[in-house]
C-alpha cells in the first residue's frame, strides 16, 4: 500500500517538474528567439547600410558604375545592390542595396543627383595663407575649402561644412572651436574644374548669347532685356534675353565684363580669357527682379561665372554699398574689391548667394578702429540654391546624396 | 495495538505535514519563478519592440521622397530634449513631410500599476491625438552631440548642431511577484540619421 502511495507521490512529482520545466525552457526559447530575431534584424540592415555605403562609393569614382552586385555573400549573409536611373533628364539615379540574413531582409534606398558648385555659399581651393575665421564670421550655406580651415573663437556655419585639409586653431580647440550647426567632414576631396567656363561656352553656343572679339562688354540687366555696348562712351544696344538666350546664358569669350542691373528670370554671364581678360567687373549693383527674401517665391537666378576675377569696381555707385544678388564663380582667381587697400570706406557687401572661388581675395582692410579701406562683408546664401541652380553653372562632376532612406 | 496505532497516525501526520509544506512551498516557488520568467520575456519583447521603432523612427529624420520639400535637412529636428524630440520625416514614403514627436510622459499618468516608475511613451505624428504604449518604460534618455563628437549641453538652442543622438532606454515590468521588478536596458550609443548630413 506504502509502496504505491510513494510511486503516486513521485509520479506527481516529476509530472509538476516536468510542467514546470518546460514551461521555464519556453519561456527561455521564446527570450533567446527575441535577442536573435533583432540580431538577425540588426545584421541584415547594416549588410544593406554597407552595400549602400559600396555602391555610393563605385559611384563617386565611376559617375557611369551602374552594374550593382547580385546576391555576393557579405558578412555572412548576401548582398544585393542595383543601381536605377529614375530620370534620364536630370540624371537622378537610385541605389537600392538589399541586405539578406538568416531570411531575414532589409533594404536601404539613396537618391543621387548630380551635384553643382552654385549650392556652396563658400568655396575656395586656396584660402589665402593666413587668413582666419573669426567670431564675427557666420557662412549661411554650404561651406567647402580645399585648404586649412583656420578658426578663431568660434565662427559659425549653418550648412555642412567640408574640408580637405586640417582645421587649425588659433589658440585651443576650446577657445576656438567652430559651431558646425550643418554638420562637419574633413578629408573630402572636390577639386575646381579647369573647364567650368569652356563649357559654358559651349552651352552659350547653343542657345545661348555669345559675344566674340570684343575687349569689353558693357552689359546692364534691365529685367529680361540686357542691354550692352563695347565702350564705355558707346550707345546701349539690347537684345531681348528670352528670345536672344533661351537656354539662360550671356557669354564674353576673350574679354573683359562690366556687369551691373536688375534681373529677372535665370541666367548666367560668363567670362573667358587669360592676360588681363577673363575677369567680371561690377560697376554697379546686381540685383533681382524679385528678391527671394521678400518674395519667396521668386525664380530669378543668376550666375556670375568667370575664367579669373570678378572684381567690385572702384568707382561713386560702390562707394556708398553694393548689392549682389548672384552665385560667383571664379575658376581660378577670387572674388575681391579693386583697390581694396586703397579705397575710400565703402560701406557692405550686401550678397545674397554664394562665392565659389579659387583663391581668397580681400575686400578691405581694418584697424582697431574698424574699416580702414573697402568694404565690410554682410553675406547671405540663397537657401534656393540647395535645389536650382543657374544656368549651365559649372557642376563638380560628382553625385551627391539628396536622399537616403533605411 | 493502540498506542502502536497512535504512533502510525502520527507519524503520518508529521511525514504528511512535511510533504504538504514541500508542495505548498514548491507551488509558491513556481509561481514565483514562472511569473517572473514570463515578466522578463514581456519585458524583454516590449525592449525590442520599442528599439525597433526608436530605430525606425530615428533613421528616417530628415528624409523625404520628394527632398526639394526638405533641401536643407539639418533643419528636421524641431526639438530635442532629454526625454522627446520632435523631427520631420515622410513617414509613409510618399513626398509629403510628416513630423513625429517622441516623448517620455510623467510617472503620475500610470500611477495605477504596480510599478512606480513605468511611465507612458508618447509617439505623436503631425501633432494628432498621441499613440502612448504602456510597455513598462521607467527611462527614455538621450543625449545630444555635434559634428565633433563632443555633447551639447542643454537646452540645445541650435538644432542644426545635432549631428548624432544616444538613446538611453530602461524597461521594468509594469507588476512584480513580491515587488521585485526585472529591468532591461537598450543603449544606442551613436544613432546617426543620414539624411541630417547630406547636403
Amino acid at each position: 500500500m506504502s509502496g504505491k502511495a510513494v510511486l503516486i507521490v513521485v509520479t506527481g512529482f516529476s509530472f509538476i517538474f516536468l510542467v514546470v520545466g518546460q514551461n521555464f525552457g519556453s519561456i527561455s526559447n521564446r527570450s533567446v528567439d527575441n535577442y536573435v530575431d533583432y540580431f538577425n534584424e540588426t545584421i541584415a540592415h547594416n549588410i544593406a547600410v554597407s552595400g549602400a555605403n559600396i555602391a555610393a562609393n563605385e559611384i563617386h569614382i565611376d559617375q557611369s558604375w551602374d552594374d550593382g552586385y547580385d546576391d555576393i555573400s557579405y558578412q555572412n549573409g548576401e548582398l544585393d545592390i542595383e543601381v536605377n536611373i529614375i530620370d534620364p533628364y536630370q540624371n537622378i539615379r537610385e541605389i537600392v542595396a538589399t541586405g539578406e540574413y538568416e531570411g531575414v531582409s532589409s533594404t536601404v534606398r539613396v537618391i543621387l543627383a548630380p551635384s553643382k558648385f552654385s549650392k556652396f555659399a563658400y568655396y575656395s581651393v586656396y584660402e589665402g595663407g593666413s587668413i582666419w575665421w573669426t567670431n564675427k564670421d557666420t557662412v549661411w550655406g554650404p561651406f567647402h575649402t580645399q585648404d586649412y580651415m583656420r578658426v578663431y573663437r568660434h565662427p559659425v556655419y549653418y550648412g555642412k561644412a567640408t574640408i580637405k585639409k586640417k582645421l587649425i586653431y588659433y589658440t585651443s580647440k576650446k577657445k576656438d572651436k567652430p559651431k558646425f550647426y550643418g554638420g562637419f567632414e574633413k578629408g573630402v576631396n572636390l577639386e575646381l574644374p579647369t573647364d567650368g567656363v569652356a563649357k559654358l561656352e559651349l552651352i552659350a553656343d547653343d542657345n545661348g548669347y555669345k559675344f566674340t572679339g570684343e575687349d569689353t562688354v558693357y552689359m546692364r540687366f534691365e529685367l529680361d532685356t540686357l542691354k550692352f555696348r563695347f565702350s564705355y562712351n558707346d550707345p546701349d544696344s539690347a537684345v531681348y534675353l528670352p528670345t536672344i538666350a533661351p537656354n539662360g546664358v550671356v557669354f564674353a569669350k576673350n574679354s573683359v565684363v562690366r556687369l551691373s542691373g536688375t534681373v529677372r528670370g535665370q541666367y548666367s554671364v560668363g567670362c573667358s580669357g587669360s592676360s588681363g581678360k577673363g575677369n567680371i567687373y561690377l560697376d554697379g549693383d546686381i540685383v533681382f527682379e524679385k528678391d527671394p527674401r521678400i518674395y519667396p517665391s521668386s525664380t530669378d537666378l543668376l550666375g556670375i561665372i568667370a575664367k579669373n576675377e570678378v572684381i567690385m569696381t572702384d568707382n561713386v555707385p560702390n562707394h556708398s554699398d553694393i548689392n549682389i544678388h548672384a552665385s560667383i564663380y571664379c575658376e581660378s582667381g577670387g572674388f575681391g574689391a579693386e583697390n581694396y587697400s586703397s579705397r575710400p570706406v565703402s560701406g557692405n557687401i550686401n550678397l545674397l548667394g554664394g562665392i565659389i572661388q579659387h583663391t581668397r581675395r580681400a575686400v578691405g582692410t581694418f584697424n582697431q578702429n574698424g574699416i580702414a579701406s573697402g568694404f565690410s562683408k554682410r553675406y547671405r546664401y540663397d537657401d534656393r540654391l540647395l535645389i536650382a541652380s543657374p544656368p549651365g553653372f559649372p557642376g563638380t562632376g560628382k553625385f551627391e546624396i539628396v536622399s537616403w532612406l533605411e | 495495538m493502540g498506542f502502536s496505532t497512535l504512533l502510525d497516525i502520527l507519524g503520518s501526520i508529521i511525514i504528511g505535514g512535511i510533504l504538504m509544506s514541500i508542495v505548498f512551498r514548491l507551488s509558491d516557488a513556481a509561481t514565483e519563478k514562472t511569473y517572473n520568467n514570463s515578466g522578463e520575456l514581456a519585458l524583454q519583447q516590449n525592449l525590442a519592440t520599442i528599439a525597433q521603432i526608436i530605430e525606425r523612427d530615428f533613421r528616417k529624420i530628415g528624409y523625404c521622397a520628394n527632398w526639394n520639400k526638405l533641401p536643407d535637412p539639418t533643419k528636421a529636428i524641431l526639438l530635442a530634449d532629454t526625454s522627446g524630440i520632435k523631427f520631420l520625416t515622410d513617414i509613409e514614403s510618399d513626398g509629403n513631410l510628416d513630423s513625429i514627436h517622441i516623448y517620455l510622459g510623467p510617472t503620475s499618468e500610470l500611477s495605477g500599476t504596480a510599478n512606480p516608475r513605468d511611465r507612458l511613451l508618447y509617439r505623436v505624428v503631425n501633432g494628432n491625438v498621441p499613440q502612448e504604449a504602456n510597455l513598462g518604460v521607467t527611462q527614455f534618455y538621450m543625449n545630444y552631440y555635434d559634428a565633433l563628437g563632443d555633447t551639447i549641453y542643454h537646452p540645445i538652442i541650435n538644432m542644426g548642431e545635432i549631428s548624432s543622438i544616444e538613446i538611453n532606454v530602461t524597461v521594468e515590468n509594469v507588476a512584480a511577484y513580491d515587488e521585485k521588478y526585472s529591468r532591461a536596458y537598450w543603449r544606442q550609443i551613436r544613432m546617426v540619421a543620414r539624411n541630417l548630413r547630406n547636403r
